[in-house]
């Protein structure tokens, strides 16, 4: 991670964003590699999630999967989610590492801890200050869905 | 000195032989606990609102414990619905959960809202509800509610020995040392019980299962949308205007739509499926976790427990011979989302309306 980055407060934590990538709209954060991106959780995702304790995908690498496509699921301490492509495109590759041990997510989340590659246009991404805006305008839509689910 | 409990074991709704036999042996094994009273009752949630065993409840004044098949809330505010209250008692036998605090939401900007209990005061006798399906080892609940029969027994020492209540009389400490009954402490401090009553008191009812709602009044803030949503005349308000479960039995079975629709969770169906419907406590942690799918870039597919209420409550107007009325009656006006705007005139007249107090 690099030395730059942008908090946003969630609540009383605080969430850092490294400026050297872009992110996507379901919190994860994207490096350019060869033919796409590099894909994996942001802080924001990470700390709602917290201790993450289980994680599969149901798609194989070179799969072609699609927008609100379900590609995975993840189980943590505190949430559980279906996990969808940040960007459609080629699934290229599967962090070998998450396999064994998803926590790494935890420990690195801008780094080793990655998710996924994907082969395909990343216009749909959004720059650090974007992404920020972003976050301000649904964290209250995010802390209702946490309330929420009471009464689902 | 030990205090009088009352121990009321509430049974489950169906024979299960497995649910009485832990019904009979927590029975068996308090009946000779000194100052401790075994009351069975059937499942409390059906229990008629005048019938013999809500009576046989409403006339227990002192603390005591309720053993029942429910979640704690929903045993709270089935009592209170007939007008048995007192102070949360605090059990430490409770469903597994992660207590963790979570910093994660901003401040909770609702704690100002003023909740119905509010305006209630409650008699200061208290009231512990433990879960039955908390453990099935007949020890667990033996040693909580005599760890509870300890604590309030230890309270009243203490609360007696903060200097108000005179100091007894040279007579009062003779006849403790030469008691003249047979209900006086031993050397041992321990309360003998006449012999005659180590039969637990059994209040029978001919229970048949009920389905209705229980409001939560720590949660409600009285804002009437259940009363609007609900077609079937569930709900009515008291004298003071305060909403209740007015005509419970006329509540649709297997319908929870209402509950979805309160915005503070506040209304308890405690026999539906789902924990948080049932009066689970559980937000996050423990058995029920956060779905965080949409966030997550799940498509939206619908607007979840609102569209899944209108869907419940046309189901059920269809099953009564009724037309199915869809979002046109009684949803919330918090869904519309509307925008702040200026009062305007017709709101300016509404409000001088409402403060004249009529």
């Amino acid at each position: 991670m690099s030395d730059d980055f942008l908090v946003f407060m969630m609540g009383k934590f605080e969430a850092k964003f490294p400026t050297d990538r872009l992110f996507a709209k379901n919190h994860c954060w994207a490096m350019p590699t060869d033919r796409g991106y590099r894909f994996g959780f942001t802080a924001y995702a990470v700390r709602l999630l917290q201790d993450v304790y289980f994680l599969e995908w149901h798609v194989d690498e070179g799969a072609k999967i699609s927008e609100g496509q379900e590609i995975g699921f993840i189980e943590s301490s505190k949430a559980e989610s279906e996990l969808y492509p940040a960007i459609p495109g080629v699934l290229a590759r599967l962090n070998p590492e998450l396999m064994s041990d998803p926590s790494r997510i935890n420990v690195d989340m801008y780094g080793e801890g990655w998710l996924y590659e994907i082969e395909g246009s990343g216009e749909a991404l959004l720059k650090p200050d974007a992404y920020l805006e972003h976050l301000a305008s649904v964290w209250e839509v995010t802390q209702r869905t946490i309330k929420g689910q009471l009464n689902e | 000195m030990p205090k009088r409990l009352t121990v009321v074991v509430s049974q489950g709704q169906s024979n299960n032989p497995a649910k009485r036999k832990l019904e009979e042996d927590i029975v068996a094994a308090l009946l000779f606990e000194p100052g401790i009273e075994v009351t069975i009752v059937p499942h409390l949630y059906d229990l008629k609102g005048d019938g013999p065993g809500m009576m046989g409840l409403q006339a227990i004044t002192t603390d005591f414990v309720v053993l029942s098949w429910l979640y704690e809330r929903a045993t709270r505010w089935t009592l209170d619905r007939n007008n048995i209250r007192g102070q949360v008692g605090t059990t430490l036998l409770v469903h597994e959960s992660d207590d963790e605090e979570d910093d994660l939401l901003d401040e909770p900007e609702e704690e100002d809202k003023l909740r119905v209990v509010d305006n209630r005061p409650l008699p200061k006798r208290m009231i512990f509800c433990i879960d039955l399906r908390v453990s099935n080892q007949v020890q667990d609940y033996v040693d909580e509610v005599k760890r509870i029969h300890g604590e309030l027994s230890t309270q009243v020492v203490q609360l007696g020995g903060l200097g108000s209540a005179p100091s007894p009389t040279p007579e009062q400490l003779a006849r403790v040392e030469n008691p003249t009954n047979d209900t006086a402490l031993k050397d041992g401090g321990e309360l003998e019980r006449p012999v005659e009553i180590i039969e637990p008191i059994r209040l029978e009812e001919n229970a048949a299962r009920r389905w209705y709602p229980v409001i939560d009044y720590s949660r409600c803030t009285n804002c009437m949308e259940c009363i609007d949503f609900c077609l079937f005349g569930v709900y009515g308000v008291d004298g003071a205007e305060t909403i209740l479960v007015e005509m419970p039995d006329n509540c649709r079975k297997g319908c929870p739509a209402c509950s979805r629709v309160c915005p503070e969770n506040a209304i308890i169906f405690p026999q539906h499926k789902t924990p948080t419907i049932a009066g689970s406590a559980e937000v996050a942690g423990g058995g029920l976790k956060i779905d965080l799918s949409q966030l997550f870039g799940k498509p939206k597919e619908d607007e979840k427990s609102l569209d899944t209420a209108v869907r419940e409550r046309d189901e059920q107007l269809l099953l009564a011979g009724r037309e199915a009325v869809g979002t046109a009656v009684g949803v919330p006006k918090r869904q519309a989302d509307n925008e702040d705007r200026e009062k305007d005139d017709l709101d300016d007249l509404i409000d001088a309306v409402d403060d004249l107090d009529i």
